[in-house]
This record gives C-alpha cells, sequence and structure tokens, in this order.
C-alpha cells in the first residue's frame, strides 16, 4: 500500500517555435519548500525508501524549459549553484506555467544547493537562488547514499566513495 | 490516487485525538486501533494520516551508538544515555535544537539540561518562522484565534503560503469552508486571496490570485500600503502587478467585515526575510483604520508555536536562547543554530525530534559532520545517518501524551491512544535521565575540584 503516487502532468510539450534552439544550459531560479508529497512521506518515516528519492529528489520544472532543455519526465538533471551541486530526477511542474523557475521539494537534495547565509536574520535562504540546470546521466543517490556521499562523515577514505555499495533502502545497524 | 475500501477490521475506536503534524492541531481525529496498532484514521488530511499511520520499517527500536568502524551498534539504554551525557557534559558549546514535535514536557526538562550545561536552546523557528517572531518584535502582533477567523473573517489572504500542501485541513477546518456565527453560508460568504509567485494548489482553488515576482513581496506590500494611505502610485508595475489591480485590490481589502491574513515561509524565505513580515504587520494596521483585520503566521510542526511561547515565558526570549554565560542570551545573527554551525562554534549537538540532516542547507550540515550528534527521534532519517547516538523516543499525542501549542497560541492536550513499543522511552523520561546523569557527572566534577 503507498500513499505516494507521481503527480498526474502531461506526458510530453513540444518547444513552440520550432526555431528555437535546444539549450544545453539552461540558467534558472531555484525555489524549495513543502510539498504533500514529500511532507507525507516523511513523516510517515520512510525517508530511505525509494519513494522518498521520488519525491524530494526532484526538480519540478516548466514544460517549455524541459522541452529547451531535451529532457523527460524523469530523465536526471544537474542542478548546480555556489553551494553546490546535486542530481535530480525533472519532472514536469503541476504549477506550471513559471518558466525560469524550478521547484525542489525541502529535503536532503535540496538541501545541497541551499544558501545558508542568514545575512544576521537566523533564517537561510531557502527560496530565490539562481542555479543552472543541464542534462546528466548520473543517476539520482538514496538518501543514505546522498549523505555519505555528500558529508562524508563516516568515510575513511573519501576517493573511494563511488565504489562503495549502496546502503540500500533499509536501516542497517548491528543488531545485539 | 487508488480507491482504498475503508479500514472495517478493528478492535476498538479512539476519539478526540489530537493530529501530531503541522499547527493546525486538529482535535478530533479518531483512531481505528488493532492490537495495539494504529491501523486507520478517521478525519485526518492525507499529512496526518501519514503520519499517524507510521512506517515501521524504519521505526528507531533501540537505542544505539557509533562503533569504531563508523557502524550503528545496538546498545542498552544505560550505555547510550551515559554516552550521550558524557559527551554533553564535556561539550564547551553545545546546542540542543528541535522540540518542535515534541512535548511541553520534555521541554521543561530540556530547559534545565541546557541551564546546566550552558547550552543554546533552539528551535525549528530558528529555518522558518524565526524572521516572523522578529518582525512581531518589532511591530507588533495583530493576532486572532482560528475560531474567531471561522465565525467571522469574509476575506482570507494567504500570502507565501500553500496550505493545501503543507496545512491542508486549513481551509476547510478554520478558515474557508466552515460555516461560521457570522458567515452562515461558509465558502460562499467569503473571498479568498493567495499572494504567492507560484501558481499554488491553493491558488488554483482561491477566487483572487496574485502572482506577484519572486522577491517581490516587500514592493508589493509597500504598494498597498501607498494606496491605502491615498498616496498616488508613479510606476505602471509593482512587482509585476499592474498599478490599477493594486488599488483594486486595496479598495476590496478596505471594505470587508473582517479580514484574516495568514502569511508563511514565502515571505521568511526570500531576501528580505523579517523586512517582508514588518510591512505586511504594517499593512495591516494601516487596514485597521478602515476595518478589522488580523494576522497568523501558518507554522509548520504541531508544537513549534511551544517552544516558542514557552521559551519567551520561561527566559523572556522565543527561541534561538543562549545559556552559555549562565544567563539567558537571544541575539540574532549570533546565538541561531545555522550561525552557529556555519561559523563553526558548536561542539555537541543534540537534536531533539527534529531532523537538521533533511533541512539545514548543506553548509551547516557539513559541521554536523565534524562534530558528535545525538539524536532523540522516532524515525531513522537523514540525520541518523550523521548521528553518533541514537535514543529512540516515542510518539506524542498517539503513544503518549503532551501538551502542544496551536498556530494561534491556543493550548492542546494531546492524549495517548496506544501503548508506545516495549524497547522505546518517553521523551520526557530521556531529558530526566540526561539530566540526572549530566547532573551526577557534574557533580564529581564540582569534588574534584574542591579537593
Amino acid at each position: 500500500m503507498t500513499y505516494i503516487e507521481k503527480p498526474v502532468v502531461p506526458k510530453v510539450v513540444k518547444l513552440e517555435e520550432p526555431t528555437a534552439k535546444e539549450r544545453k544550459i539552461l540558467n534558472m531560479m531555484l525555489n524549495t519548500g513543502s510539498d504533500i508529497y514529500q511532507g507525507a512521506c516523511k513523516k510517515r518515516g520512510s525517508t530511505l525508501k525509494d519513494e522518498y528519492r521520488k519525491v524530494c529528489g526532484v526538480a519540478y520544472m516548466d514544460p517549455k524549459d524541459m522541452a529547451k532543455l531535451g529532457v523527460a519526465n524523469w530523465d536526471t538533471v544537474k542542478v548546480t549553484t555556489d553551494w553546490g551541486e546535486v542530481v535530480v530526477c525533472s519532472v514536469h511542474s503541476r504549477d506550471a506555467p513559471h518558466e525560469g523557475t524550478i521547484f525542489i521539494p525541502k529535503g536532503p537534495w535540496a538541501n545541497v544547493i541551499t544558501s545558508h547565509e542568514t545575512y544576521c536574520c537566523c533564517d537561510p535562504t531557502y527560496k530565490g537562488i539562481y542555479c543552472t540546470v543541464e542534462k546528466t546521466d548520473e543517476p539520482v543517490l538514496l538518501m543514505a547514499d546522498l549523505m555519505r556521499a555528500v558529508y562524508k562523515k563516516y568515510v575513511d577514505d573519501e576517493e573511494t566513495i563511488p565504489e562503495l555499495e549502496s546502503l540500500g533502502e533499509m536501516p542497517v545497524y548491528k543488531k545485539k | 490516487m487508488a480507491y482504498e475500501p475503508p479500514v472495517t477490521d478493528y478492535d476498538e475506536i479512539v476519539e478526540n485525538g489530537t493530529c501530531a503534524f503541522c499547527g493546525c492541531n486538529c482535535d478530533d481525529l479518531d483512531f481505528l486501533v488493532k492490537d495495539g496498532h494504529v491501523v486507520g484514521v478517521r478525519h485526518a488530511c492525507r499529512l496526518g494520516a501519514s503520519k499517524v499511520m507510521e512506517d515501521m520499517d524504519q521505526r528507531l527500536m533501540v537505542p544505539m551508538i557509533r562503533d569504531e568502524t563508523g557502524e550503528l551498534m545496538e546498545v542498552d539504554w544505560d550505555t547510550a544515555l551515559d554516552k550521550a551525557a558524557e559527551l554533553i557534559a564535556g561539550a564547551v558549546r553545545p546546542i540542543f535544537y528541535g522540540w518542535s514535535e515534541t512535548s511541553i514536557e520534555t521541554m521543561k526538562h530540556g530547559i534545565r539540561l541546557g541551564e546546566l550545561v550552558g547550552a543554546v536552546l533552539d528551535n525549528q523557528a530558528t529555518i522558518c518562522h524565526g524572521p516572523s517572531l522578529q518582525a512581531v518584535q518589532n511591530v507588533g502582533y495583530p493576532i486572532a484565534t482560528l475560531g474567531e477567523i471561522k465565525n467571522r473573517a469574509d476575506m482570507i489572504v494567504y500570502t507565501g503560503s500553500n496550505p493545501m500542501n503543507s496545512h491542508p485541513r486549513h481551509l476547510a477546518r478554520y478558515s474557508t469552508f466552515p460555516r461560521g456565527w457570522f458567515r452562515p453560508r461558509g465558502r460562499f460568504d467569503r473571498t479568498l486571496v493567495t499572494m504567492d509567485p507560484k501558481y499554488s494548489d491553493t491558488a488554483k482553488m482561491s477566487d483572487i490570485w496574485i502572482g506577484f515576482e519572486q522577491n517581490g513581496d516587500y514592493g508589493f506590500y509597500n504598494a498597498i500600503r501607498a494606496a491605502l494611505r491615498g498616496k498616488e502610485i508613479d510606476q505602471d508595475y509593482v512587482s509585476g502587478i499592474p498599478k490599477e489591480d493594486i488599488m483594486e485590490l486595496a479598495e476590496a481589502m478596505k471594505n470587508v467585515q473582517f479580514g484574516a491574513l495568514y502569511f508563511g515561509l514565502g515571505l521568511t524565505h526570500t531576501l528580505s526575510k523579517q523586512r517582508n513580515i514588518d510591512m505586511a504587520i504594517e499593512m495591516l494596521a494601516d487596514l485597521n483604520e478602515y476595518t478589522k483585520w488580523v494576522l497568523t503566521p501558518m507554522r509548520g510542526h504541531f508544537n513549534v508555536n511551544g517552544f516558542n511561547i514557552f521559551m519567551a515565558f520561561e527566559m523572556g526570549f522565543p527561541y534561538g536562547v543562549d545559556f552559555c554565560r549562565g544567563y539567558p542570551r537571544y541575539m540574532n545573527g549570533e546565538t541561531n543554530t545555522i550561525d552557529l554551525l556555519t561559523r563553526k562554534e558548536c561542539d555537541v549537538f543534540m537534536v531533539i525530534a527534529a531532523d537538521p540532516g533533511a533541512h539545514y542547507p548543506g553548509g551547516a550540515v557539513k559541521h554536523l559532520a565534524e562534530i558528535p550528534v545525538i539524536q532523540v527521534d522516532i524515525h531513522w532519517g537523514p540525520s541518523t545517518e550523521i548521528a553518533d547516538v541514537v535514543l529512540p523516543g516515542s510518539f506524542i499525542g498517539v503513544e503518549c501524551a503532551g501538551t502542544s501549542y496551536r498556530m494561534d497560541g491556543v493550548p492542546i492536550y494531546m492524549k495517548k491512544a496506544v501503548d508506545k513499543p516495549e524497547t522505546c522511552r518517553d521523551d520526557e523520561w530521556i531529558m530526566r535521565e540526561l539530566l540526572e546523569r549530566v547532573q551526577k557527572i557534574k557533580d564529581q566534577e564540582a569534588a574534584v575540584a574542591s579537593k
């Protein structure tokens, strides 16, 4: 039984002007925030599961932007900001049109690239960050793998991280 | 969504449970209980139901600590609590962060522990509605309870908030749809306005959607204020909204009988931060020249407001309270968790019922990867991946009782429905144990020093 379904979005949108060129990199504005799918999955506790990757490791994009970039639903894209880069799936937004803006639900994926600048107002800047979006072949990591690859807390040799086995979708600990 | 047949196989119904998800604290839930587990929830929204009918695969059941290889290892409660107490007692600049998904009773012990070791106590407001609280300190707080708004309001404005996604029952139970004493026809007697750059799910069902530009909140509210004061607006467009529309909206807002403004993180997370909310509150002050307007922040967790109220009552400051000098101190940009972490000041971090691993910006989590982290929570989450000591707590409102504060500041007692798993403990018990153990270490240190 699952509560999470992929949001209903149109399948394919073609570029309106056939002469417009496809672009390799798009300069966009990044917003992050909560979303009902993310909220339900997070608070149910299913953060290790593939489900969480499907609701949080996604960038909701305007179909026109996706057409420009030449990506389809559930293709992977790399989003880069001044604070980092992360690979997420591109997904047609339910709130389109919002050309030039992408939305990544809050979660470990979004927070790799959000700004920790608080400007002495205690609150980091989670919204309105300039970013670039490009197509990539790299996979979207599961939550546990992402935390290990980005923050490297219990990794001895950082260079071995890509070869390490996935931590999987279930808790890993030594039982008594 | 696929059709799911109603749950009919249950032993008993526990009525009038309180939802432990968002700041709405809906207190009309019915839990369907079978064999000591909640198998169904009535009246809850998708978010509330998903939290109550949790994923038991990832439930934290046993205390754990990291071994030398960096893998979590199951230990008994004494070992885990001693290890945590040792870390806390030896810390120079500890932070106790979280508290928003636990009860006021737990915070009571937490505050004593914080005073004892000179910690910084902070809650999720520091990454969500902190700027709102600063704005309240700047320009005041024309608040009303949700019940009053339900009975009176004929215009509801959501700004920088998407309650259909983050507080799904808010419109249905408190603001827009219910019939109120002076609004007998419910939705038909009210005007719903959404101000959001995004055509959000709430905007889709609103009567008026104002899609101002990204980061355009500040300019937009200023324009409305100018219009309210009868000033001429020089520009044709302000924040992407035509001048005529702003005049029309200001006129409409002036001519209601009772208006309510709800604001969310869209205002606090953008660049102008608390200045946005300053301006929104001052806009309300201007509107109150003509008619009655009130506002309420859309608080995210069920007890995030509780921590702020409790802290402000006990210590005088709502969040980010620093005890390192022996007395409470609060300074924005100085004693807030994100700033302390990015400046790499903190040396032990305890997280109680929160998930910094998921919700802190990467720059702050990077420091968490360098220091010991103690986690008190109910589910295995991103924070568990960076935690050194894990203490499994219990679920307030379902597995144990406790007090929480709704987004409008109304305290609600959340009752217990089922028993907690045998190996878990109440958050309150964990905090009290930690306090006692840290006290013991401190007493020993003092005894040694006096010799």
